[in-house]
């Protein structure tokens, strides 16, 4: 399998961080961002091949981003891995559109484990 | 009895001898008791009496003839009556007394006495005539209906008295009750209300007494969830209980209310009058809000950082060097089971509404006390190593209780210890056996707390005023504590003086023997 392009994004340094170093242990390049405001713009010029979002990100929301991805013809099939501690984020994460949903705090390898499956 | 010689009058002409016979026999056979005395005679003596006044009196005839009326009064000489009596004779007037007289047997009656002159063409007064009834029984009678009126008077007085008590003990508690109380007539009238619903809605009495309840406060009161309430909901069922409104109210804002309601069914004048009781549950909503919401940001900030700890953990266990010391494993090992324990407790957090309404599950077992407290003083000290924990006794125990839980306990009150007495790095543990408990002591040397904050202590959310300014946390560690040993029917309770420090201390029993099943 090619090295694959994955787009992170999350308010919280700590997970982006520890995310990265694993997703690029498999051989993936990484693209990390915090700021929930430049998601968009990221997503148009990088074209990422999966989307890693947080629920909960100031002023933009994870789900807010992804009806995004999903009406924009271009964007609308990179699939999509919400993860969140809230309670109700997995209802959120299916109504939005979203490929998978993963509760924080999730299994890292777990976590691998489906980048790969839905990058399969 | 022949009567037709009762008198020794002198007749005026025999040819009325006949007429004054029948006379004669009329007064005899009258009901009342009929005297006639000379008053030409001295001491005025009775010179006729008939066969009612022989009855009357229980004198035979020959006993009364000749003597004055006095007689009758026996030894009751001084009755007020009696000079009215000889006021009237001097003067030849007649009169009308009710006088107390005594039978020859000595019993007490009462005579009704009418008396009147007899005068001749000159106008001179020759004979008195009595006529007497025994009234005994009306004055009896009536007497009794006095003294019943009196009783009845008194006792009016009283129970007015009583009434007028409980009314304002009644009064007293209506307005002292912290929930709006309107008393309306059948018209939506407002005929009272209390302090209380006057403080709540910034109104005073004088515009709200007598003014229709829709009308209030320019209309403020028109709101159709409380016409539903009073028109259609009310005549159908009574009472309305927890009936929710709200309404934004012009100067005071949005209000939240709990409305109950009851008309007055009872026959009487308080007949169709509706009480009307208004709860303000503005604040209480906000406060249930606000604490769910602080859950659920309080749950999801703290599962942040810990993802990421878990996900570093797991690659350090997925790199361990092969060359890598036993120690060093084991260390490892530990920190994803605290890690672990941590995020269960943080999925606890949200279950607290289980810990209020009683819902733990205890998994008790059999285990070794003093094992338990040394592997969380371990435990502990790798987390703050600049801290000494000094572990003083034994309880030589096997406890049986929820392991898990009591680790969780201690390992809060070890924590507190460290966190809230930074400045201090003692910490004294001391574990005894008391009877059939087993009992833990947890001492710092740090801020101490005051009285107010050692009664609060073990509440929910509570946290000191120096502690919120100076620490993070939520103020709900000591309160699982406390739920946790109260559910193994410990008790866990804090000694603490300001600024020396603080002492949390817990007994719990040793034995199924005090398991009370729960």
């Amino acid at each position: 399998m090619g090295a694959k392009k994955i787009l992170i994004c999350d308010d919280d340094r700590g997970i982006i961080d520890v995310l990265e170093m694993v997703l690029e242990e498999t051989g993936h390049r990484v693209i990390t961002e915090t700021n929930s405001l430049n998601a968009r713009a990221i997503i148009d010029s990088e074209k990422p091949d999966l989307i890693i979002l947080d629920l909960w990100m100031p002023v933009l929301s994870g789900d807010q981003i992804l009806q995004m991805i999903r009406r924009t013809p271009e964007t609308q099939d990179i699939p999509v891995i919400i993860i969140s501690a809230s309670r109700d984020g997995a209802q959120i994460a299916t109504e939005a559109g979203a490929n998978k949903f993963i509760a924080k705090p999730f299994d890292i390898y777990d976590m691998v484990d489906s980048v790969e499956a839905l990058l399969a | 009895m022949d009567t037709s010689d009762n008198g020794k009058f002198e007749l005026l002409s025999s040819s009325m001898t006949d007429n004054f016979k029948l006379l004669v026999k009329a007064l005899d056979s009258s009901v009342s008791g009929i005297v006639i005395t000379d008053n030409s005679l001295e001491d005025n003596p009775i010179v006729y009496c008939n066969a009612a006044f022989e009855a009357i009196s229980g004198y035979p005839r020959n006993e009364i003839i000749g003597h004055n009326c006095r007689f009758l009064q026996a030894d009751d000489r001084s009755q007020k009556e009696r000079d009215q009596l000889r006021e009237s004779i001097k003067n030849g007037k007649d009169c009308f007394v009710e006088i107390r007289n005594y039978r020859k047997n000595g019993d007490l009656f009462w005579n009704e006495l009418y008396m009147a002159p007899v005068k001749d063409p000159d106008g001179n007064i020759t004979h008195f005539i009595g006529v007497q009834n025994d009234v005994s029984k009306r004055k009896a009678v009536e007497q009794d209906l006095r003294q019943q009126k009196a009783i009845m008077e008194q006792r009016v007085e009283d129970r007015t008295m009583a009434l007028r008590d409980s009314e304002a003990f009644l009064t007293s508690i209506i307005e002292t009750v912290r929930e709006g109380l309107l008393v309306l007539d059948p018209d939506f009238k407002v005929l009272s209300a209390n302090q209380h619903f006057l403080k709540t809605f910034k109104v005073n009495a004088e515009e709200t007494v007598g003014v229709n309840l829709y009308a209030l406060g320019n209309n403020q009161w028109d709101i159709a969830r409380l016409r539903d309430l009073l028109l259609e909901i009310l005549p159908t069922s009574n009472p309305v209980v927890d009936f929710e409104v709200e309404h934004d109210f012009p100067h005071i804002g949005k209000k939240l209310m709990l409305l109950n309601a009851y008309r007055i069914e009872l026959e009487g004048q308080f007949k169709d009058q509706i009480l009307l009781a208004i709860e303000d549950i503005t604040d209480r909503r906000e406060i249930e809000r606000r604490k769910d919401d602080f859950l659920s940001i309080a749950s999801h900030e703290l599962k942040t950082p810990l993802t990421t700890i878990k996900g570093y953990m797991q690659i350090l266990e997925r790199s361990i060097p092969e060359q890598a010391s036993e120690k060093f494993t084991a260390t490892l090992g530990k920190i994803s089971a605290y890690v672990e324990r941590l995020n269960n407790l943080i999925s606890e957090l949200l279950d607290v509404s289980k810990i209020q309404t009683g819902n733990i599950t205890l998994h008790k077992a059999d285990f070794d006390f003093d094992k338990m407290v040394l592997e969380v003083i371990e435990g502990i000290g790798t987390s703050a190593p600049r801290h000494k924990i000094l572990l003083q006794g034994r309880s030589e125990s096997t406890v049986h209780a929820d392991e898990s839980h009591i680790v969780q306990v201690l390992n809060n009150l070890l924590s507190n210890a460290i966190k809230y007495a930074p400045e201090s790095l003692n910490v004294e543990v001391s574990v005894s056996s008391v009877s059939d408990f087993v009992k833990v002591s947890v001492r710092d040397f740090g801020l101490g707390m005051n009285a107010e904050d050692k009664k609060r202590a073990f509440e929910r959310f509570y946290r000191s005023s120096e502690v919120q300014k100076r620490f993070s946390g939520m103020g709900i560690g000591l309160y699982i504590c406390d739920q946790i040993i109260q559910n193994h029917n410990g008790t866990l309770w804090v000694d603490s003086e300001k600024g020396k420090g603080s002492t949390f201390s817990f007994t719990l029993p040793k034995n199924k023997v005090q398991d009370n099943g729960r």
